[in-house]
């Protein structure tokens, strides 16, 4: 018999009372459903009668065509139930269009199932202090902070009302039930799913097989990855646990024939595992739980990955693991051990926080008792660089750790219980690579690494920085100090402060605040030179003494700040330094600079101590100190949450009637909650709803920082509505501008986010898009987000101007021509812009500040908001954040020279010493190379014809001339700068532009030698080489080159001496020595041998000034010191002064205008 | 029957293109444009481009040429001879084209490394429009049989293929493949039509578009199934289906019309007169009332005419002075002519008469309903002429038999409410109660409102319908920028000039 045309008949059946004639209509319909479903729909009632009637020997046919035509009815719930209750007339391996269906519905219900069942639950640190906090908000704000929460009333506490995001993925936005719903249901997507707890038990029984079915087949097939996906979305552990085990056992069971090379299918997979973790996953709580459980089983695994555990290690806090792991290996004792040891200590470094190494190191076995006794020796050194170092010359590396040594004493009190439990060390070798580790934990030795290889392979470009002082009139104080900026940022970290020597006339111009900038601007350009920065430092910093009179305390306060710089988060060897500085002036500048300094010296240390020193200083109320200290007591409570402070700052903040105070607290409040997520939001909905916009601007920050690089759709929202509705510009700027830290991480979505943002009428809008772009783009060259910016170039409002300038050289530091095309119209159009007289001063302060960004760090930095591995950078971020308040206080932008990554690869072997070895990048080497130097040209040339212009006397014929001019001076200007070929201009750059890079060129000519040395032919003969290799795609560089982010994927180590211990990225690279115990080559650590000397004596000053001029003559490696000093001691003279009878300072005139511009005219622009 | 409109609307399209043939381009150079324009949606994943390709099928099936251009269009695409692809599809072409088509392969192996140097890139789009060239040749060759079972095969292949770019090709395929179907003997309405063979895949290509969220194919399939309950009259099953069923909200405009059409058609033999009007309604305004449909434009409105006379409404004499419709609706004037006077017999003598031509357009049963609207209609003439007549009256001028039935009739025309009368049973009289001031009520408002919103509505359709280009406020932002620049430069002209003027002056001064 043929199919049917009619059900009719057929259902006219069901009615009968035979159960023989019922179940024939049964198979009847179940055969030909597809074409009778229409009429079978009317009958649903008796099907569903049938198979409900329990002594009816067909009942599950009649699941199977209930199933069916619920399926053709698009009611998949409905049609999943009804197929789960078919039993074995469900087929799952059937592989229709309707099973497929009907199992992808399974899924999606199970995932909801299992979610609810694992309901999301905050991580319990941020329970607790949301929950105070709730109450003291509930307590002490008005009633309207409460309102916002919408569902409680307005005294329930934060944990009951606040439900937690629920979004893991962004496509459950839209359809996953939502366990943590206001009455667990799913009010508010009807439909979406089946109420799991709709479902009948003997339903859930049949789901629960049908999926163990379906992963019993990926596992088959070995697709495992989807089962570990299903279970992160079930938020099921044990389905988890059971995939990745089972991947193992499979490896086990036939891994033996694969090839090794391989990466191993359980390796990958964790891999993919902690990625989605560390990406997709937005929620603490379920983050948590699964890199708890990653971290269970990457131990119970033969052959542990260490990197991967400790990534776990770190998210989790689970510093006593990441102490064990470190004894253990050093307990092995072989040498690739121990490599792994210290690689993980450089990977901890990156990643931990202060505290976290610090606990690390605490449970570490002690390593000597001796070095304890040195700690008063030292503590006074401290204080008083003046005097010598007994151990200078021996080992820095010992001494700065020594210094460390002391932060463990001071800077934490519970030190002391744990040390006195602490195992000790079984031999010398193990004692030795313990003190190492802790070297590496406390970062003196990145630290120094990479000061090393920004000072050895600096490329800063005087040429474009002289260009810029020509074109910026020094009086006026914005003009000076942008150039300050530029000048800071160029050589950021790279210790190299030859500009300022060279051009005292222009740095006696520094007044003011003017001279604050420009001496904290040394701190930017000695960053992280820990073992030398106090003694550069001396000739400015306030004397013990008390003698006030002694310096300027503009020069007194901005050294204050350059110390926080240099010892930005390494602080714990000068935090008392400046703790007394603080107390004891009674100078507004000098405290000014001694809030931020300490602020940074002692981020995220959680020290009470200067907390309360901090507050004590804001209680006096001073608008001057208040903006500073603010913010300096949320650097110090960085990321704690610390419920007390932020009820302290909220209060006084309402207290106080300084704006800057205000703005200061705001800020601060915000980088209390840094990267605390859910737990801000009690805080956020608070400040939102302040009446004040300075604090409603501390709400916007808050999200910023709170969820910064999370992607959080909830905070995006939040962003958007208040960037279009918010009443106050300010505010509204930094929502916008705060979509950038929240999706630093997706660089790609940010273009379109902003885009119509970008073309808003109101200009406040508009300078936040450009930020936002900025930001999240940062380092990334992105096109979209440069076709954006390019336009917002020649905007008509100044300050957008502004923003687009820096955001752009934001996006394109690092860049090249050959990776991208626009970056020299970029910087030609920066130069024209800067040079150009009818140019807007605000645009041209821009201007000059992308020119130091784009060439950031001797263009060797790039801005990068999170570490090689993925995780936060919380150093960047926060000096990002804090720099983006430079719109209210220029000298806060400097901290942007927080957010600068050095871009090399460091290769360092088991004795933490840095051998001379190549490794192999397969790029052509134009690919990554650094950007041709600017050509320095005579253009006097407009000059004389402007004057021409002025004899003409016909008014039509002058605007002609004019318009030529303008022309034929834009043309000049454009002048195509890069005459080298790019192809040479590496090898060029040695022989050609040694007055520019004089140091860097006597390092390539000293690793030249070298190179030569070890290939054993003549140095002369490999140049040669290499000159004919040119442009072949492949090339080798030396240990410490730069190597940029893109590139890292290219570098390959060669089969050699050196073998790395992990895959290859950027940063410290633990080396493993092939050739153990054979002598080696080391590169020789030139930062720190040329700021060895010691420190300059007041009696070196007046000399030092002649020797200035031939300072940069540094030829004779022997006279770097007594030129850096001479040049030093100058500078020095100059910024210090107080009056204008000092020679340097003589031509600068006292700006009446300056106290305005900076309190008002800067603050309201 | 109803598939007349479809074959009305093939004879137009070729009327239409004895009209405007391609200018210039030979029919091969066409087709192979097309494959062109085929990858470019699919690259660009932009379904106009594919829509551009399938609407140059009318000009291309008209050509002399066009078996010849077909085979050289399947060559190009597919160079290999033994391609099995190629095979297929060159199997339905004449044995002529067949030979020559080998012959030339001799010849196209030496040309075929050029083919191949120009790398036709073999994806399954183009295969699939040249399958639809294929069916259209077949069809216009009435090879029914073979084209049938073509299509069967050929329409599981693109129900395999899960591509979305493919849509808009495989509605195509469907839609031939139907027409193929319904030409095999024993036409539908007998119940063994082979039409009633192919529901089954209909049906499942309905299901499988729905999950896949092809609305195109979803919406072809929906047409064509209703079509084909209708051909035989499943009715039932037909509103069964539309009542489980949602049609898609973004399918082209043509099939939207076919869709209110059959829903129109299925309403009014359901006598839900009301809806079956609103629906013919919107297909004959959305139809296009020239070019190549025309022959639905008519058909559609052959049975608006019926279901408005079935309401008791006159439809507006102009309709039937329109070009494209007055021959056509010849038969249907006449009825509408009867029905207007209510003329039972001159009704009856327009039924006898173009009985044959009723029956091929599908409204014969329905124009028979018309009989007691005939009659409802007289009553009505009546009741607006006289304020009361006498039941004999009645009878005798709307030659109904007795004073009885008469009275039977006015009384169901009062509670239709067709006519506001009251009967007088006892003197055998209709008293028509005074027509009431249609201005004192909100009628006319409520008409006004419903037009309001008919053409509010409109105006949506057309705004939603409308594409918008990319970034064209860019170029405004742009212009505004260079005026800004513009500005400024005045503005520093200004100041320079200024400043030259004063020194102008200055020298003025000097020179004075």
């Amino acid at each position: 018999m043929g199919g049917l045309t009619s059900a009719a008949g057929v259902v006219g059946y069901l009615s009968e009372p035979d159960p023989a004639i019922q179940a024939f209509a049964l198979e009847r319909l179940n055969e030909n459903i597809e074409s009778v479903w229409t009429e079978v729909s009317g009958s649903i009632g008796i099907i569903e009668a049938l198979y409900e009637d329990e002594t009816f020997s067909h009942r599950e046919l009649a699941a199977l065509v209930l199933s069916k035509v619920y399926y053709q009815l698009q009611e998949y719930n409905e049609a999943m139930v009804f197929a789960l209750g078919a039993g074995k007339y469900f087929d799952i391996d059937n592989a229709e269009e309707y099973e497929e269906t009907i199992v992808a519905k399974c899924v999606d219900t199970y995932i909801s199932l299992c979610a609810l069942h694992n309901p999301p639950k905050p991580a319990s640190s941020i329970d607790r202090t949301s929950s105070e906090f709730g109450d003291s908000m509930s307590s002490n704000a008005n009633g309207a902070a409460n309102a916002s929460l919408g569902v409680g009333s307005p005294t329930t506490p934060f944990t009951q009302s606040y439900l937690p995001s629920k979004s893991l993925l962004n496509r459950d936005e839209e359809t996953t039930w939502d366990a943590s719903a206001p009455g667990g249901g799913n009010a508010g997507v009807p439909g979406a799913h089946p109420h799991p707890l709709t479902l009948s038990n003997a339903t859930k029984k049949s789901l629960q097989s049908v999926i163990r079915r379906i992963f019993r087949s990926c596992y088959e097939v070995g697709a495992y990855k989807q089962v570990v996906g299903i279970a992160v979305e079930a938020r099921n552990m044990e389905i988890m646990r059971e995939a990745i085990l089972q991947a193992t056992q499979d490896e086990k069971g036939h891994g033996k024939k694969t090839v090794v090379a391989s990466p191993s299918q359980t390796e990958e997979l964790m891999e993919y595992v902690l990625d989605i973790c560390l990406n997709v996953v937005q929620e603490r709580g379920l983050r948590n739980q699964i890199l708890k459980l990653v971290l269970g089983l990457l131990n119970d695994i033969p052959n542990p990955d260490y990197f991967a555990i400790a990534r776990c290690v770190v998210y989790l806090d689970q510093h006593s693991m990441a102490s064990d792991m470190l004894q253990q290996l050093v307990r092995k004792g072989d040498g690739r051990s121990l490599a792994v040891a210290y690689q993980l200590s450089f990977d901890l470094y990156e990643n931990g926080t202060q505290e976290f190494l610090q606990k690390v190191m605490e449970e570490l076995p002690e390593s000597d008792d001796v070095e304890k006794t040195e700690e008063p020796e030292l503590n006074g050194d401290a204080v008083r660089p003046g005097t010598p170092h007994p151990n200078e010359d021996e080992n820095a590396a010992e001494s700065q750790q020594l210094l460390s040594e002391l932060q463990d004493s001071t800077g934490a009190s519970s030190t002391v219980l744990p040390s006195r439990t602490k195992s000790q060390p079984e031999n010398e070798e193990q004692k030795k690579a313990f003190a190492s580790i802790r070297s590496i934990l406390r970062g003196t030795k990145s630290i120094e690494l990479n000061l090393e290889f920004l000072f050895r392979s600096s490329r800063s470009d005087k040429a474009i920085l002289n260009k810029v002082r020509d074109s910026l009139e020094a009086r006026n104080s914005i003009f000076h100090t942008s150039v300050t900026f530029s000048n800071a940022f160029m050589n950021a970290g790279t210790t190299v402060d030859s500009f300022f020597r060279e051009n005292l006339e222009w740095l006696g111009k520094a007044v003011n605040w003017s001279k604050f900038t420009a001496t904290a601007a040394l701190g930017v350009i000695h960053r992280g030179n820990l073992g030398q920065g106090q003694k550069l430092l001396e000739p400015y910093l306030p004397k013990d003494n008390a003698n006030t009179s002694q310096g300027s305390p503009y020069s007194q306060g901005g050294s204050l700040y350059a110390l926080g710089l240099i010892y930005t988060n390494h602080g714990t060897n000068v935090l008392d330094y400046l703790q007394r500085q603080l107390k004891t002036t009674e100078d507004e500048v000098v405290k000014h600079g001694g809030a931020l300094g300490l602020g940074l010296a002692g981020m995220a240390t959680g020290s009470e101590q200067i907390y309360d020193d901090l507050k004590h200083v804001l209680y006096q109320d001073s608008a001057i100190n208040g903006e500073a200290v603010g913010t300096a007591m949320g650097l110090v409570m960085l990321g704690t949450g610390n419920v007390r402070v932020l009820e302290d700052m909220l209060q006084y903040s309402h207290d106080t009637q300084h704006e800057k105070i205000v703005r200061g607290l705001a800020m601060g409040m915000a980088l209390v909650m840094y990267a605390r997520q859910e737990a801000a939001d009690e805080l956020i909905n608070g400040l939102l709803e302040e009446a004040d916009p300075a604090l409603r601007y501390g709400g916007i920050m808050t999200v910023a920082l709170a969820y910064c690089g999370s992607g959080s759709n909830k905070a995006v929202r939040k962003l958007l509505h208040v960037a279009v509705s918010d009443a106050s510009d300010d505010v509204r700027r930094a929502a916008v501008m705060s979509l950038g830290f929240v999706l630093f991480r997706k660089p790609g979505s940010v273009p379109r986010m902003v885009e119509l943002l970008s073309e808003s009428y109101n200009p406040h809008v508009r300078y936040g898009a450009t930020m936002a772009l900025g930001i999240a783009c940062a380092g990334t060259g992105l096109d979209e987000a440069i076709d954006l910016l390019e336009p917002m170039t020649k905007d008509s409002v100044d300050f957008v101007r502004q923003g687009a300038f820096i955001a752009l050289a934001m996006i394109m530091v690092q860049q090249n021509e050959a990776m991208n095309p626009k970056v020299n119209t970029i910087r030609k159009q920066l130069q024209k812009s800067i040079a150009d007289r009818h140019e807007d001063a605000m645009a041209k302060f821009g201007c000059a500040l992308a020119l130091g960004i784009i060439d950031a760090g001797g263009r060797n930095c790039t801005i990068s908001l999170q570490t090689q591995t993925g995780n936060l950078n919380m150093a960047a971020i926060v000096g990002m954040a804090v720099f983006t308040q430079y719109w209210y206080w220029f000298p806060l932008t400097h901290f942007l020279a927080l957010a600068f990554t050095p871009t090399a690869v460091i290769g360092v072997d088991q004795d933490l010493e840095v051998p001379s070895f190549r490794f192999h990048s397969n790029t052509r080497p134009s690919m990554f190379d650094y950007p041709p130097e600017q050509e320095v040209k005579t253009e006097e040339a407009p000059e004389e014809i402007k004057t021409a212009v002025l004899s003409t006397t016909a008014q039509a014929k002058r605007r002609k001339l004019a318009k030529d001019k303008q022309a034929r001076r834009e043309s000049m200007d454009v002048d195509p700068t890069p005459t080298t070929p790019k192809a040479t201009a590496a090898d060029d750059k040695m022989e050609t532009d040694e007055d520019v890079v004089d140091t860097g060129k006597l390092a390539e000519e000293k690793e030249a030698e070298k190179d030569g040395e070890k290939d054993g032919s003549s140095s002369s003969a490999s140049a040669i080489k290499r000159k004919v290799e040119r442009e072949k795609v492949g090339y080798e560089m030396e240990n410490m080159s730069r190597v940029l982010p893109g590139q890292v994927k290219f570098v390959s180590f060669l089969e050699g001496r050196y073998q790395p211990v992990k895959k290859p990225t950027g940063g410290v690279i633990l080396l493993e020595d092939t050739q153990f115990g054979e002598p080696k080559q080391l590169l020789e650590m030139k930062a720190r041998k040329k700021s060895a000397p010691p420190a300059p004596t007041p009696g070196q000053t007046t000399g030092g000034s002649t020797g200035a001029a031939g300072d940069t003559d540094m030829a004779d490696a022997s006279a770097v010191p007594a030129g850096a000093a001479g040049g030093a001691a100058a500078a020095a003279g100059v910024l210090t002064a107080i009056d204008e009878d000092e020679e340097g300072a003589q031509e600068a005139p006292v700006p009446d205008e300056f106290e305005v511009s900076e309190d008002e005219g800067e603050g309201d622009e | 029957m109803a598939d007349k409109m479809d074959i009305d609307a093939a004879n137009g399209e070729k009327e239409e293109g004895k009209i405007g043939p391609a200018p210039g381009l030979p029919t091969e150079r066409v087709i192979t444009n097309n494959f062109n324009l085929i990858n470019q949606a699919v690259d660009s994943f932009d379904a106009r481009f594919t829509l551009r390709a399938l609407r140059s099928i009318a000009t291309i099936r008209k050509a002399a040429n066009f078996p010849e251009a077909l085979a050289i269009g399947i060559r190009t695409a597919f160079p290999k001879p033994q391609n099995n692809a190629r095979r297929v599809l060159e199997e339905m072409l004449p044995e002529g084209m067949r030979s020559s088509g080998g012959q030339q392969n001799g010849s196209g192996e030496a040309n075929g490394g050029a083919v191949k140097e120009q790398d036709v890139v073999e994806i399954a789009e183009v295969w699939a429009y040249l399958g639809v060239l294929v069916q259209v040749y077949l069809f216009d060759h009435q090879e029914y049989q073979r084209g049938a079972d073509f299509s069967s095969n050929f329409v599981d292949k693109i129900r395999s293929f899960n591509r979305r770019t493919m849509d808009p090709i495989g509605a195509k395929a469907y839609f031939y493949y139907a027409l193929f179907h319904e030409n095999l003997n024993p036409l539908p309405p007998s119940k063994q039509s082979p039409v009633i063979d192919i529901r089954p895949k209909l049906l499942a290509a309905l299901r499988s578009a729905v999950i896949r969220k092809d609305d195109e194919t979803q919406a072809a399939v929906t047409v064509l199934l209703l079509r084909n309950y209708i051909s035989t009259a499943d009715i039932t099953q037909a509103d069964l289906l539309i009542a489980q069923t949602q049609f898609p909200a973004s399918a082209a405009n043509n099939q939207v019309c076919r869709y209110l059409y059959y829903l129109g058609r299925i309403r009014a033999i359901q006598l839900a007169y009301t809806e079956a009007h609103a629906n013919l309604e919107s297909a004959t305004r959305k139809s296009p009332t020239a070019g190549p449909a025309v022959g639905f434009y008519q058909q559609a409105t052959k049975l608006l005419i019926v279901v408005e006379l079935l309401m008791g409404d006159i439809p507006e004499r102009s309709t039937f002075r329109q070009p494209s419709l007055e021959s056509a609706l010849h038969p249907y004037f006449k009825l509408v002519q009867a029905v207007r006077v209510g003329d039972l017999q001159a009704f009856l003598k327009c039924v006898h008469a173009f009985e044959q031509q009723f029956r091929s357009d599908g409204t014969y049963t329905l124009i028979l309903r018309l009989r007691q609207n005939v009659i409802k209609t007289g009553v009505r003439m009546l009741s607006l002429s006289y304020s009361r007549i006498s039941l004999r009256d009645i009878c005798t001028r709307l030659h109904i038999s007795s004073e009885e039935s008469a009275e039977y009739i006015t009384a169901k025309a009062i509670r239709d409410g067709v006519i506001e009368a009251t009967l007088d049973h006892t003197h055998g009289h209709l008293i028509t109660t005074p027509a009431r001031d249609a201005y004192s009520t909100t009628e006319p408002s409520e008409a006004f409102h419903a037009r309001i919103e008919a053409l509010l509505g409109m105006r949506d359709e057309c705004v939603m319908a409308m594409r918008y280009p990319m970034n064209k406020h860019r170029q405004e932002i742009a212009e505004a920028a260079k005026a800004r620049e513009r500005e400024r430069e005045l503005a520093k002209e200004i100041v320079e000039g200024d400043a030259d003027a004063d020194d102008g002056d200055e020298g003025g001064f000097e020179g004075m």
